[in-house]
């Protein structure tokens, strides 16, 4: 028998999470890895609030509980987004898994949340009496560290969707389905007037969280094509000191190897 | 197409798609014990003293002392013990059964089980083994005089890697002793060898064991000596328990941690070269055997029968040897020995060729042996070798020349492609005299008075369609309906020992014995009345009779042969490769059902694409295999097939079933070669282990640009 607390709104989940010592439950497809049998659980797979598909202004609001299914066959959701969604696990675990699942699992090999990071997504977390919005940066704190009360939820993914159209996805994972991610690499990149707009990165499943380096992508922001090709160099190596990646089923130099052909590959698609 | 080949719909289909198929876990356990097996976490120990928790009521332990016949689970040789006695061999090698209702209080208790070890150096790297369990020469022709005349000498190291069967089913069995007759029942693919291990191990008379296979859910070879370890284990335990079952069923983690796989190796190759053409051959094939020696054997044996794969070579030298380590117990895998050497073959015939600077499928087909060539072993191939026709039907389906001439080009972008192809052969049935002098095959067919038809025999449907093959043939014979001739899952009280389902031999072997029994059982036949008839197996006269201690004679009676081109491209970023076709002619003889036959390379193709790539299995430097689930050892999965173009050559088999051979493990055997023949052309480098990763691939990447 499993324990647990079915609440139909939102507002009644957190009253729960506030009360008991529960563990939110979304699809349940991280958690069923290795079930905790005292464990209470709070599901939340089914509470409209936490459900919702919205887009206001320049962000994308995605509830906390979509699946993934869900998000794949819905219109608002960005190509890059639905790119990474893909290649997840298979049918059977897309239906039932979520992103805020994703995310609150705290790997830097989630897949969806490497989607966030390039796009500087932000985090709603609700508990019953506050309400508070975060960076996604700023709520991994390191591996499996993460900036969540025990009487939060998250609710809410924010997307600002603005610079999402051009984008570079590549995830290696050891086959095409039911992979994790060895190496997954997503980049933003977008000119006006002959310039560079914008520019993000993100790699996944090299260091205990996703790696995002802002500071590195600004050295190209700003720049004509013939300057970006002048700073690619520098560009490049600074992302070689800043890439340190763990050892694990493939090594750290193929790991390193494949980021930093990942990222040139990035550029160089750009015209850079 | 003859008729008989037509596909139908299996004659287990429709229990298996509703749900309705009894595997061994789906008994009620209400009255049954559940049983949880202590094994050793040293690769190497002295067992000094075990102390036992106080246990509560209803639960006891079982170890080699509550064996009531011998300490051994008779295979081949019989040196694994039912449960370890004096020292643990490898980390897994089972010590005792815990024994009880509850599986949760079983873990909890067996958690407190105290083991005294004394720890003995352990060998886990094949290369500093020094005991071989088995050591074979044999050979032909004037090596002095090959390597006396050569113009070029090649000499290169081939490995492969460990591969696991990974059927969906783990292993389970069900033992229950009850008026001094041990029933053991499950998931298995040779319910006799099952019996005979019973037999030895409680000390018991043949008639008072009986063996039940259930619907087993895959096998491929895993389950061929396996359960007759686990029945011993489980078989005691059922005895002790004095009327009540017990069961053992394996989770995922035990079974692929702990449970046969098939042998990694490493053979050294030396050939002699003399005006563009392989005069000699020199072969050391060294197989990992763990632990036990449990059918490295009889694996070995067919490994280094393939040695010199399908070329014609005037001068052999060949050296096997199973080498002890203190690792798990290495068995059967579809292809039994072969994909190994035939890896080391097809690859050191592509290198020959490139250093000669010539095709390598045409430096290939110049080395082929035909109808008539003598084999690696001094027999004969007695049949037509269609292998030219096959290699031109998978050249034409593959545009093999344009697409080979094009990628040898200067390749540019991200993107490199290339495209190989492998010729082999798999000796059908048992190897050497097996069949006559240790199999005696005997089945029957069993006539009821209202004219349906039973067969009985001794083969397990593992999902290869065998109960559907096997009825169709009979039903053929006697013009019966399908539904008129039945075949349940084999009964060792009601069935003769037909033998055990391995070696591509079932339907070949079996199968004709049965067309035999249906001819005369129709010659028979008496309308109204309950009839039997009895077939034996008889050698083939042109047979020219097998002796293993030289290796002499005819290995097999015939051969299945297989041509198969795989095409990849590999991502230069990050050294990714994806098959973007595979097409393969195979000559089983006459499909006895087409779905089922091209099921079967189908399915056995992508194992052998597999086990080149992605599979990945190793025991660390402690002897401990951690890729123990499905998350960590990979196998393609539905999005992994590749466009797969298979087409069936029909050389039919005189002494087989309307012309049939041996099927089953023929597709796996060549692929990896074919696939790393193109991996090769892609990447402009050589490849002489498997599985090859992408790690690898980028490996090579850079060693191009830097050359
Ligand atoms: C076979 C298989 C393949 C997989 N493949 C991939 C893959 O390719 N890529 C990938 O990224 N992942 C993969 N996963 C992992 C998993 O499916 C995903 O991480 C999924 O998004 C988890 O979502 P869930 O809703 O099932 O999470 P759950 O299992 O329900 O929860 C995961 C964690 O998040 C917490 N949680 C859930 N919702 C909330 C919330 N709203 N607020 C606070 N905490 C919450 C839970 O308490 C738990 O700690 C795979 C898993 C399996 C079993």
């Amino acid at each position: 028998m499993v324990n647990g607390f079915s609440p139909a709104t939102l507002q009644e989940a957190l009253e729960i999470r506030a009360r008991h010592s529960v563990t939110p439950y979304a699809g349940g497809t991280d958690l069923m890895i290795n079930p905790d049998p005292d464990a209470v659980y709070l599901f939340v797979n089914h509470i409209p609030e936490m459900k919702q598909i919205e887009q206001r202004g320049d962000q994308l609001h995605l509830g906390a509980a979509c699946t993934y299914t869900q998000l794949l066959e819905h219109p608002l959701t960005p190509a890059i987004l639905k790119a990474a969604i893909d290649l997840i696990a298979a049918p059977a675990i897309r239906n039932e898994g979520t992103i805020g699942g994703n995310i609150a699992n705290g790997s830097a090999k989630a897949d969806s949340v490497l989607i966030f990071f390039v796009a500087d997504a932000s985090l709603k977390l609700n508990s019953q009496s506050a309400e508070r919005i975060i960076p996604i940066r700023d709520f991994y704190r390191e591996r499996k560290q993460l900036d969540l009360r025990p009487d939060e939820l998250i609710t809410e993914i924010i997307l600002p969707t603005k610079w999402l159209d051009h984008y570079y996805y590549k995830k290696v994972g050891a086959r095409k389905a039911l992979a994790i991610s060895r190496v997954v690499f997503a980049g933003l990149l977008t000119w006006q007037d002959d310039v560079i707009a914008h520019c993000a990165t993100a790699f996944g499943a090299v260091s205990g969280v996703v790696l995002r380096c802002p500071e590195l992508d600004a050295l190209l922001i700003g720049k004509t094509r013939s300057e970006a090709q002048a700073a690619k160099a520098g560009y490049l190596a600074a992302f070689g000191d800043m890439i340190a990646p763990i050892q694990g089923r493939v090594s750290a130099e193929y790991r390193k190897e494949v980021c930093l052909n990942l990222l040139t590959d990035f550029l160089t698609s750009n015209g850079i | 197409m003859m008729p008989i080949s037509q596909s139908v719909i299996k004659k287990d289909h429709l229990a298996k798609a509703c749900g309705q198929a009894m595997y061994v876990a789906d008994y009620d356990t209400t009255q049954m014990l559940q049983g949880l097996i202590l094994r050793s976490p040293h690769a190497h120990a002295k067992i000094l003293s075990m102390t036992y928790p106080p246990l509560p009521e209803g639960y006891f332990t079982v170890d080699y002392r509550d064996v009531p016949g011998i300490n051994e689970v008779h295979i081949v040789k019989d040196d694994t013990p039912v449960y370890a006695d004096a020292t643990v061999e490898y980390i897994g090698d089972p010590i005792m059964m815990l024994v009880g209702p509850d599986e949760r209080e079983l873990e909890r208790l067996l958690a407190q089980i105290e083991v005294n070890y004394e720890l003995l150096p352990a060998i886990i790297d094949v290369r500093d083994g020094d005991t071989a369990f088995f050591d074979y020469h044999f050979g032909k022709g004037d090596m002095d005089q090959a390597w006396a005349e050569a113009d070029q000498i090649f000499e290169e190291c081939f490995e492969t890697g460990y591969q696991e069967q990974a059927y969906l089913e783990p292993q389970g069995l069900i033992a229950d002793y009850n008026q001094g007759k041990i029933t053991v029942r499950g998931s298995m693919q040779c319910p006799y060898y099952v019996h005979g291990a019973l037999a030895k191990a409680l000390g018991l008379t043949p008639d008072k064991v009986r063996v039940i296979q259930d619907v087993t859910g895959g096998g491929f070879g895993g389950k061929e000596d396996y359960p007759s370890i686990l029945a011993c284990q489980v078989a005691v335990a059922a005895y002790k328990a004095k009327g009540q079952p017990v069961r053992v069923i394996f989770g995922r983690r035990e079974d692929m941690e702990f449970t046969s796989k098939r042998h990694p190796s490493r053979c050294t190759y030396k050939a002699a070269v003399k005006n563009g053409r392989v005069t000699a051959l020199d072969a050391d094939v060294i197989f990992n055997a763990g632990a036990y020696t449990t059918l490295s054997a009889v694996v070995l044996q067919r490994g280094i029968i393939a040695a010199s794969g399908v070329y014609d070579i005037p001068a052999l030298k060949v050296h096997g040897a199973a080498i002890k380590t203190n690792t798990v117990p290495n068995g059967a895998y579809r292809g039994f020995g072969a994909p190994q050497t035939f890896f080391a073959v097809e690859m050191l015939m592509e290198h020959i060729a490139n250093a000669l600077d010539e095709e390598p499928l045409a430096f290939k087909l110049r080395h082929m042996v035909r109808q008539g060539s003598v084999t690696s072993t001094g027999g004969r191939y007695h049949f037509p070798v269609p292998l030219p026709a096959m290699v031109d039907e998978v050249r034409k389906m593959s545009d093999f020349e344009q697409k080979r001439q094009v990628y040898a080009r200067q390749q540019t972008g991200t993107t490199r492609r290339g495209i190989g192809i492998s010729l082999w052969f798999h000796g059908a049935g048992f190897t050497g005299s097996g069949e006559r002098d240790i199999i005696k095959a005997v089945t029957r067919l069993h006539k009821l008075a209202d004219g349906r038809v039973e067969i009985l025999a001794s083969q397990s449907d593992i999902g290869q369609g065998i109960k559907t093959t096997l009825c169709k043939i009979v039903a053929n014979e006697l013009n019966l309906p399908l539904d008129q001739v039945s075949y349940d899952n084999p009964d060792t009280d009601r069935v003769p020992d037909s033998g055990p389902t391995v070696a591509s031999r079932s339907l070949m072997t079996v199968g004709e014995l049965l067309r035999r029994a249906a001819i005369r059982l129709r010659s028979q036949w008496q309308e109204g009345v309950e009839q039997t008839v009895e077939e034996h197996f008889k050698e083939p006269d042109f047979v020219i009779p097998f002796y293993i201690d030289k290796f002499q004679g005819d290995a097999y009676p015939t051969y299945a042969w297989g041509v198969c081109a795989v095409e990849v491209a590999v991502d230069t970023l990050t050294g990714v490769n994806e098959i973007t076709g595979t097409w393969a002619s195979f000559d089983v003889g006459t499909p006895i059902d087409l779905n089922i036959v091209i099921g079967q390379m189908e399915g056995g193709l992508l194992q052998g694409l597999g086990y080149a790539s992605m599979e990945q299995l190793a025991a660390d430097q402690k002897g401990r295999i951690r890729n123990h689930s499905f998350s960590d050892y990979i196998i393609p999965t539905a999005m992994d097939v590749p466009l797969m173009k298979v087409q069936l050559h029909v050389e039919a088999y005189p002494d087989g079933p309307y012309g049939a051979k041996g099927a089953g493990e023929l597709p796996l055997v060549g692929a990896a070669p074919a696939y790393m023949s193109a991996l090769e052309q892609a990447l402009a480098g050589p490849i002489n282990h498997i599985p090859f990763s992408a790690e690898d691939a980028l490996k090579l990447i850079r060693q191009s640009r830097r050359a």
